[in-house]
């Protein structure tokens, strides 16, 4: 159906993004690149789903990491202090892999520009010898996770390798896979299938109606509450980055 | 047709239908006497906007993302018998999905463009992904409950054998194809990624080639859409005297505008406007509908006068 060439090709692409994607997002410093990694990643994952005839599950994959991975990340974000990864990058010295999945995060310091002891007082005594804070992610236990790591997919690869003897099949896969799923989900595995259906639909319906308070809050917390919301916060104080400036400059090209 | 004539037909296909959508909109916006351009806005190629803390490589690789989805949404539209890209036999499914990849990309250019707007915008276009996809998905199951299959070529062929555009017993179904395809393509009531309050999100951060690209693929989002509406409820390249694709062109270019009139008739809406229509109201009145679609077929509504039962695609 496709040429051997392209279908070699096809695997290669997907299979570099994979395993891209996968090393990616355990290096990169910014929260955000780290989960657009492991989509691609599960998209590399689909594309070699496609290559092996089983459309349905590759479309079924990419649907479900797009749209909730998204929505997780956005979850991620809330909760992070440096989800963008600029913090990290600026700071720490990069190597490896770290520092090429990290490549453009860092941000331009304005602490060469300003003259020594402007800032003393602000900093609390630091001034510009401010000392570069360890904020990396490395901890003690990095390097035997890794090799523990290693040594698991090693061992799962010596598994496959080891068995015994792969059946070969020389019959094309079903072309028309959605038909017979279809079959099966309705036939075959209805009441599993409506079952747990049903169980997701009460889980969500169970989370709304926990989260929701019995009363609402009284009046007085209310208002404290919109005050708070509504006070412009106060300004960073030991930022060294340079403020988000949108540059609107004619187009020198012009 | 092969591999590589299949992949120029596409990219001419969609050229062809983003720039007569990027030449058309902003006349039509201005015949309906709106001032929100939205995802139209012009490209003003004076001005080059370049944020100064971008992440490159979501910044530059959004508009590419963006593109590519809409190019692979355009593979499986159907402008004849025989002339489709590709006549993917899960081919409705796929459209959703590779649809999806705009949101992606709107997210990414969002965060990677790194000013206020654009950031917002990101936020924004997530939740107005998590409104529009379910009632969306209910919209498109009519026609394939009716046509029984996923196939967007089948779909016209069983409304040609029929005698029957899906619109005439789905109506319900094609006005929540146009609400939500507006939620899809970001136009005039659900601006809210691309308003000018955040200064048009991500067009606001890009000029130059980006902006270029991403004028390109959100132009074509709205072609693709409404052609996508076309196939499903009005019958696709049947029809009678001109040829196919002449047919299918009008009826795309009839869904859009009725799609962007009827955007025009009601105020902007917000984003949490814009779930609270969708999951409080959309979502009931598609299960309705696929309910109704359900009875009408048991009636024998819609069946050609060969039953397709049994018979493989």
């Amino acid at each position: 159906m496709i040429a051997p060439v392209v279908e070699w090709i096809a695997f290669g692409v997907f299979a570099f993004i994979a395993v891209a994607g996968a090393l990616g997002m355990t290096t990169t410093m910014s929260m955000f690149r780290s989960g657009i990694f492991l989509m691609a990643s599960f998209i590399g994952v689909a594309g070699l789903f496609i290559l092996l005839l089983a459309d349905l599950i590759a479309l079924l994959q990419v649907m479900m990491y797009i749209g909730g991975m998204l929505v997780m990340i956005l979850f991620m974000l809330l909760f992070m202090h440096d989800p963008g990864g600029a913090m990290m990058s600026t700071h720490m010295s990069l190597k490896g892999p770290e520092k090429w999945f990290s490549l453009g995060l860092a941000r331009r310091q304005t602490h060469g520009k300003h003259p020594h002891g402007q800032h003393e007082g602000d900093h609390g005594g630091h001034g510009d010898d401010m000392p570069m804070q360890d904020m990396s992610m490395y901890t003690a236990i990095k390097r035997p996770a890794a090799i523990l790591a290693l040594l698991t997919g090693a061992l799962l690869i010596a598994l496959l390798v080891w068995r015994p003897h792969w059946a070969v099949v020389h019959a094309l896969p079903d072309q028309d896979s959605p038909t017979r799923i279809g079959e099966l989900l309705m036939g075959k595995y209805m009441i599993a299938f409506e079952g747990a259906g049903l169980m997701i639909l009460l889980g969500i319906f169970g989370a709304v109606l926990v989260q929701r308070p019995a009363t609402p809050p009284p009046a007085p917390d209310r208002d404290q509450l919109k005050a708070a919301i509504d006070e412009t916060p106060p300004p960073i104080e030991d930022d060294t980055l340079e403020p988000e400036v949108l540059d609107l400059r004619e187009d020198e090209d012009r | 047709m092969g591999i590589v004539w299949a992949s120029i037909a596409t990219l001419g296909v969609l050229l062809a239908g983003g720039l007569l959508t990027w030449w058309l909109e902003p006349r039509l916006l201005k015949a309906f006497g709106s001032t929100e351009p939205g995802p139209a806005a012009p490209l003003d190629i004076r001005k080059n906007p370049r944020p100064s803390q971008a992440d490159p490589l979501t910044y530059y690789g959004a508009p590419i993302i963006a593109l590519f989805g809409v190019v692979w949404a355009t593979v499986c539209l159907p402008w004849g018998p025989a002339l489709i890209p590709a006549d993917v036999n899960i081919g409705l499914f796929y459209f959703i999905v590779v649809v999806d990849f705009v949101v992606l990309a709107v997210a990414l250019g969002g965060w990677g463009g790194n000013t206020p707007g654009s950031v917002e915008a990101c936020y924004r276009i997530v939740a107005q992904l998590a409104a529009y996809v379910v009632p969306l998905g209910l919209a498109i199951i009519g026609p394939i409950m009716m046509a029984r299959s996923l196939s967007t070529v089948h779909i016209v062929e069983a409304q040609r054998d029929a005698h029957l555009w899906y619109i005439a017993p789905q109506l319900p179904g094609f006005v929540l194809y146009l609400v939500t395809g507006l939620m899809q393509v970001y136009r005039a009531p659900f601006l809210e990624p691309f308003a000018a309050c955040i200064d048009r999100g991500v067009l606001g951060a890009c000029g130059g080639w980006p902006g270029v690209l991403w004028r390109l693929a959100l132009a074509g989002l709205l072609f693709v859409v409404a052609a996508m509406g076309a196939v499903l409820f009005l019958g696709g390249y049947a029809g009678p005297w001109l040829p196919g694709w002449l047919w299918m062109l009008i009826k795309t270019l009839a869904v859009m505008v009725l799609m962007l009139w009827l955007g025009h008739r009601v105020r902007l809406r917000g984003t949490a406007d814009m779930l609270a229509l969708a999951w409080k109201f959309l979502i009931p009145v598609g299960l309705a509908n696929v309910l109704l679609v359900g009875i009408l077929i048991l009636l024998g509504v819609g069946q050609g006068p060969f039953p397709l039962v049994g018979s493989a695609p």
